[in-house]
């Protein structure tokens, strides 16, 4: 079907329409938007909610939601914090800390995975258990008070720069471009398509369904790991509020970036343009002068139109 | 079958009934050895009991430290009960606390939310012991109408120290140049009054201008990306960064730090975080504010301690000794490293007997 095929491809170009809108009028308003150093503080501010929504887009992909973002983010900054160099302790683990981090990451996806998967749990309740039991992990290990991260390794992610950008900005791309290899050259990322698409179906084809879902709840694990990593390089330190509010952001730039809460349609790219809506709009309405009171209601509105935008009404017969 | 039988509306009711049976034994267990320690307490000193939302975070974590220490100055025991934000426990156990000390003891209460306040200031009255409430209480219940045991309130404006932090900006600037500020969740009254204290600075200052002023929700993640969008739109035009916490400033630091801007723009926070302490150590901080929970954990058992065992009358003492703002300490580079020794890095050395000396006049509602 041709016709299907172009309207389909018209929809996912939405957002990047929506993308080079929202520059164009942010950037008549505000000519300051479109320098070298904006681009760099827009890059800054997305770094975090990328690497986030790479792990989010291969759970939304397979149908599923991961409400774990935060206790799996909170976590591993917090437990990096206690192994780099750090001012609470004499630990200084360095590159070492980190990959311990990854693995907790890793472990925290697995456990979701596992307990979805086995006591066939819904994701939404496994993960938001796992949220809750992230966060009130790292409490406990913190007792309500902050780390200061002395590590110049870690600080130099958001301090140090390459080519202009922050490290921490590679490294985001680099799992961007993970995430691409993943998603389009392994068996996994076509598995993870296929689950979306019709389950049943998958699985009479002889794809092992939970084998999968738990390998992609670990690989979010380790992508909200990195955030983890990222945030508290930014902050330099690690508390157990550092992940406050990412949920709703990484889940609203994979959606806005037009992948389906359905399963099945989407990918890393798109959520790529996802975020970039998303940390655009909130620099540029600063840029803008729009009041602070406003600014929420227009962020939410805005998440309406770029859905709206997006999604193909052709193939949906029933909306929930 | 059995399970059946079980989960039966029959089952359901028989094991409610036996439930209520069991209440009652242990209610009608706990009266008796009430009477017993009425009788063993009777001519001791009063026991002090502090009662905060949880151990877990700082704040309380040294209030109770407060508590402990002026309960040790005077020789009396010491209780600490802990609400985990639950209005419920927290008045059952003030309740538990009374019936169990016959009403010889001392509470000093913050409350989880308002309204809690009246029924635990009532159950004291009724039970004869003395009580002061901080921060939550409603603005229509008074101690002077509950002579004597509902000894004082204390509570800290915001008006007086957002002024004061706006005002270490402008003289750290020189008098002149353009601020921008990172407040609070917007109908928080701290996130109010606050601001409302910046704005008084800035009319007494005409040479300063507020670019622009944004909500971060006391978040630092937040606060963050508000300050690197003010970068592009201000660059150099910003002197000085004000936050209506220290999340929010030392943020507002890592945002210029990433920028190569560190130290060259002031910010200041408020609360007395203990980082915030250690950045004003370090110059990237100009200021912040200390409430003190050492004090209020302490002073407040102080307060009623004295009411208690006749060393002043409640209810001659004026209305400003009743319902009080209390004093913050406003933390600079001129006190960092003295604060930082008497209060964090040691435990704080307090005359428990000065208790108006932080009286900085009375709550206006």
């Amino acid at each position: 079907m041709p016709a299907a095929r172009r309207r389909w491809r018209i929809a996912s170009w939405a957002p990047l329409i929506v993308l080079v809108l929202l520059c164009g009028i942010i950037t008549l308003i505000n000519p300051n938007f479109l320098t070298f150093g904006n681009l760099v503080r827009i890059s800054q501010a997305a770094m975090i909610p990328l690497v986030l929504g790479m792990g989010a887009t291969f759970i939304i992909l397979m149908g599923s939601i991961d409400l774990s973002v935060e206790g799996g983010l909170t976590l591993s900054a917090v437990i990096l914090s206690m192994l780099v160099i750090n001012g609470a302790n004499e630990n200084a683990f360095g590159l070492f800390g980190v990959l311990i981090v990854l693995l907790v990451g890793a472990g925290v996806g697995f456990t979701n995975g596992v307990i979805h998967v086995r006591l066939k749990i819904p994701s939404f309740m496994v993960t938001l258990g796992m949220w809750f039991v992230g966060v009130g992990a790292a409490n406990a290990l913190l007792g309500g008070m902050a780390i200061r991260i002395n590590d110049p390794m870690i600080r130099g992610l958001a301090i140090e720069r390459f080519l202009g950008f922050p490290w921490g900005v590679w490294v985001a791309l680099g799992c961007l471009l993970v995430a691409l290899v993943i998603q389009n050259y392994t068996r996994l990322g076509r598995y993870i398509y296929a689950l979306g698409g019709g389950e049943e179906l998958a699985a009479l084809s002889g794809i092992p369904v939970g084998r999968v879902r738990i390998l992609a709840f670990t690989l979010a694990g380790v992508f909200y790991a990195v955030g983890g990593v990222l945030a508290a390089a930014q902050l330099g330190l690690g508390n157990a509020q550092i992940g406050t509010g990412r949920l709703f952001t990484t889940i609203t730039a994979v959606v806005v970036g037009g992948t389906a809460l359905s399963g099945g349609q989407g990918s890393v790219l798109q959520t790529l343009v996802g975020v970039l809506i998303v940390v655009v709009l909130a620099n540029g309405m600063v840029l803008m002068g729009v009041p602070p009171s406003v600014q929420i209601g227009v962020q939410g509105l805005m998440i309406i139109a770029a859905v709206a935008l997006s999604i193909d009404r052709k193939r949906m017969r029933i909306v929930k | 079958m059995a399970n059946k039988f079980i989960s039966s509306p029959l089952g359901v009711q028989i094991k409610r009934r036996d439930l209520l049976k069991g209440a009652g034994v242990l209610g009608a267990a706990s009266v008796f050895p009430a009477i017993i320690t009425r009788r063993a307490f009777a001519a001791d000193k009063p026991t002090v009991v502090n009662s905060i939302r949880s151990l877990s975070n700082p704040y309380h974590a040294t209030w109770n430290k407060g508590g402990a220490a002026f309960a040790k100055s005077v020789g009396a025991d010491y209780v600490t009960l802990v609400t985990e934000g639950n209005s419920e426990k927290g008045i059952a156990d003030i309740k538990a606390i009374l019936a169990k000390t016959g009403g010889n003891c001392v509470i000093n209460v913050d409350p989880n939310d308002s309204p809690d306040a009246r029924p635990i200031v009532e159950a004291a009255k009724a039970a004869g012991a003395y009580v002061v409430t901080q921060w939550n209480k409603p603005a229509d219940l008074h101690p002077w109408d509950f002579d004597p045991n509902y000894v004082a309130h204390i509570s800290f404006s915001g008006v007086p120290y957002g002024k004061a932090m706006a005002e270490t900006l402008i003289k750290k600037i020189g008098g002149k140049g353009g601020i921008v500020a990172l407040g609070g969740i917007e109908s928080n009254v701290p996130a109010i009054e606050r601001k409302k204290g910046l704005e008084e600075a800035l009319a007494a200052n005409p040479d300063v201008k507020l670019l622009d002023y944004q909500v971060a929700n006391w978040s630092a993640t937040e606060a963050l990306e508000k300050t690197n969008a003010w970068l592009t739109q201000f660059g150099d035009q910003i002197n000085a960064i004000w936050a209506a916490n220290d999340d929010m400033a030392l943020a507002a630091v890592e945002a210029l730090r990433a920028d190569g801007r560190a130290g060259k723009v002031a910010v200041t926070g408020i609360d007395g975080i203990q980082l915030a302490v250690e950045a004003i150590q370090k110059g990237e901080l100009a200021g912040t504010v200390a409430w003190d929970p050492y004090w209020q954990g302490g002073m407040g058992l102080s307060i009623g301690y004295q009411a208690k065992t006749g060393g002043f009358d409640p209810s001659k003492e004026p209305k400003d000794h009743r319902e009080f703002y209390g004093k913050g300490v406003i933390i600079t580079a001129d006190n960092a490293n003295a604060f930082y020794e008497e209060n964090i890095a040691s435990e704080p050395k307090m005359d428990w007997n000065d208790i108006w000396g932080r009286v900085t006049g009375q709550i206006q509602y």
